[in-house]
């Protein structure tokens, strides 16, 4: 589904991937850890085409595409969603129609009529149980003076409406308390299927309990230097990154 | 030799000679005859003048504007000019003059309401228009408020009385037809003790190659009585036009002006509302929404006179291609004005790099127990917003549309009336996408 073939990206002149490669087939969940500053953000940003990231060398295809060259829109049109680590607060824009348009502008470009506002509604009712996300919130201002928790539920929402065929969750669990923990992994065990994949990029392990990962990887000095199962996750909760970053020195 | 050359203001006055206002009753001329005095010793305004800073009016007084009478104009036309499932009297002016077969005018039965034209007003209720006209626009420097007071033909006539409300809103039309005319439209609006009145005003035009509007809006806002109007600029890219709104709130009132200028070449507004009771509101609120070459300028003052009244004033702007906006405005709170709530905000997106927009807010206080704030904000689209919503599959020019929808629709909310509201969304939405 995703291949990442030796990916070089920088921010303002600053190489932060050095050659990353990294592959996600369909039905797999895959776990990026590492130390701060390794790239985990930078590596999200650059799949779901943030502007200030310039790929400066390698490549990412996406189902036989290649995704660099795709507008962030056309990505998710494609299936790419990026649960953010700041969900950005839109003033004036209701949540419930900020879905909406989302949901069909997905369908028109995968060539699908319009949903009927019934069938809307029936959809959004399904997918507001699954993350438990009250109604009231729906017809907010988009994050707009939402919690932590209110935020990173309603980036499961919106991911569960948009059913993705690649979820891409950048450090969802930070901020957040266990019980609102528990409620975003059920929203993404409930998702998962053989047909699609994600990706759980996080600092701590605490997450993986929840959601569990079929492979870890190690992100460190903008590449993967380690992969492994989930037991992986388990060896850094206790021993921390250092053991391997000296390995890697070596 | 010396050359005798006429002043702009005298060339201006000439072409606006010819027109008989002598049916009128003594009371009525003698407001005409002060105007053309005041007229006189006024210089045709330009840039020198701090407020006429940002607006040129060089080719205003260029061109040899004169009045016209109507020239004939059908119900089919009118359609065009309605706004869409609104239910309201509606009252057609072309060139400032009324248009009684197209309009419906009602004198309630129970004299509880009076919706009629201006001029028919000054005849039949003259103990009810004699008090308020003119006496607004009586400020000796202000050119456009004087030429008005000066020349004007007619004007919708909306009375209200004690404790009563229209039982619909009032929807006045303004045409503009005919080459090198000038319009005086003017409105007075009243409403006595505790009553209530909506009124829309819209200004279109059929047809002309160059036109001027100078219209007025007065109202009178008694005590415990509401006004709102609903000013809707829309107006040919020919058309010239210069505005005047006033306001004098007695206690306990509230007057709302929602100024929405669509389209037009160039746009001004005056507008000045004189708290004069205490405990009450004032709200002043603008969209501009500008694309093409349209120019506007909003000027407002509110003179907090009595203590423990609120003003709130939000104009939004999002200009784009070599469009201009200019807000200037100036809270004034005299020293017995105490306990103040004044409120003032200008936020301006810029859509392209040669749109101007400019901002100047002003306040003035002499009393010492007031909250008084004012702040604008000059800037393009939220990066973060936009990105965000464009991961969720939403197009780049959809999702531009959303925010701006989002940060004009802070101002559209204060449009009580749905189907107004409706209209000024399509009218608007036009204008975020470039002419170019």
């Amino acid at each position: 589904m995703l291949k990442i073939k030796d990916l070089k990206a920088e921010i303002n002149g600053k190489e932060i991937l050095k050659g990353l490669n990294f592959e996600v087939k369909s039905g797999e969940v895959h776990a990026i850890m590492g130390p701060n500053g390794s790239g985990k953000s930078t590596l999200a940003s650059v799949l779901s085409g943030r502007e200030e990231y310039e790929v400066t060398g390698g490549e990412v295809e996406f189902s036989g595409k290649d995704l660099l060259d795709l507008s962030p829109e056309d990505r998710a049109g494609e299936g790419v969603f990026l649960a953010f680590q700041y969900p950005v607060e839109i003033p004036g824009v209701s949540n419930i129609n900020f879905i909406k348009t989302a949901v069909n502008e997905v369908r028109e470009y995968k060539g699908l009529p319009v949903l009927e506002t019934k069938e809307f509604v029936t959809l959004l009712k399904e997918k507001q149980k699954l993350v438990g996300l009250s109604g009231k919130l729906a017809n907010r201002s988009v994050n707009e003076g939402f919690s932590g928790g209110e935020k990173k539920r309603n980036e499961i929402f919106q991911m569960a409406m948009l059913n993705p065929k690649l979820g891409i969750l950048d450090e969802t669990d930070s901020g957040l308390d266990i019980d609102a923990l528990r409620v975003v992994a059920t929203g993404v065990n409930e998702l998962k299927s053989e047909d699609n994949a994600f990706v759980v990029i996080t600092h701590y392990q605490r997450l993986l309990d929840y959601i569990v990962p079929d492979f870890v990887h190690v992100l460190y000095d903008g590449k993967i230097v380690k992969s492994g199962t989930k037991e992986l996750a388990l060896e850094l909760e206790e021993k921390g990154y250092d053991w391997i970053i000296e390995e890697y020195k070596k | 030799m010396a050359t005798l050359a006429l002043t702009n203001t005298e060339r201006f006055l000439i072409n606006q000679e010819g027109q008989d206002f002598s049916h009128e009753a003594k009371t009525f001329i003698k407001i005409r005859e002060l105007a053309i005095k005041n007229l006189k010793k006024l210089e045709f305004p330009t840039p020198k003048l701090e407020a006429w800073k940002y607006t040129n009016l060089r080719e205003v007084a260029k061109q040899e504007f004169r009045p016209q009478s109507a020239i004939n104009l059908v119900g089919s036309r009118l359609k065009s000019y309605l706004i869409p499932n609104l239910d309201a009297y509606i009252l057609v002016f072309v060139n400032g003059f009324f248009v009684p077969e197209l309009s419906e005018v009602k004198e309630d039965k129970d004299g509880d309401f009076i919706v009629t034209n201006l001029n028919k007003a000054k005849s039949k209720f003259i103990k009810l228009v004699e008090p308020h006209l003119g006496f607004l626009t009586r400020d000796k420097d202000q050119f456009f408020g004087n030429l008005n007071a000066a020349f004007s033909q007619d004007g919708a006539f909306v009375y209200v009385k004690s404790g009563k409300q229209l039982d619909k809103p009032v929807h006045v039309i303004n045409l503009v037809d005919g080459d090198l005319v000038v319009a005086y439209p003017r409105n007075l609006i009243v409403a006595e003790n505790n009553a209530e009145a909506n009124v829309i005003v819209s200004y279109e035009t059929l047809e002309t190659k160059s036109a001027l509007s100078n219209a007025v809006n007065e109202a009178f806002v008694a005590e415990g009585a509401h006004i709102t109007i609903d000013k809707i600029q829309n107006e040919n890219s020919n058309t010239f036009h210069i505005g005047g709104d006033f306001a004098q709130q007695d206690k306990n009132s509230t007057f709302t002006l929602n100024t929405i200028p669509v389209n037009g070449k160039l746009i001004r507004n005056n507008v000045t509302v004189d708290i004069d009771g205490e405990g009450s509101t004032a709200n002043l609120f603008g969209a501009v929404c500008l694309n093409g070459d349209v120019h506007v300028d909003n000027q407002t003052l509110v003179n907090h006179s009595k203590p423990n009244c609120d003003s709130n004033e939000l104009y939004k702007c999002v200009v784009n291609d070599n469009s201009s906006s200019i807000f200037n405005g100036k809270i004034y709170v005299n020293k017995i004005a105490q306990k103040t709530n004044a409120f003032q905000s200008n936020a301006n997106i810029l859509l392209s790099d040669d749109a101007k927009a400019f901002s100047k807010p002003q306040l003035e206080i002499y009393a010492d127990d007031v909250k008084c704030s004012h702040g604008c904000t000059i800037g393009q689209f939220d990066d973060e917003a936009l990105f965000y919503l464009r991961t969720r599959g939403i197009k780049e020019s959809t999702a531009k549309k959303v925010l701006l929808d989002a940060f004009i629709g802070e101002v559209l909310d204060n449009l009580k009336i749905d189907t107004v509201r409706a209209h000024v969304e399509a009218l608007i939405a036009r204008n975020f996408i470039s002419k170019k």
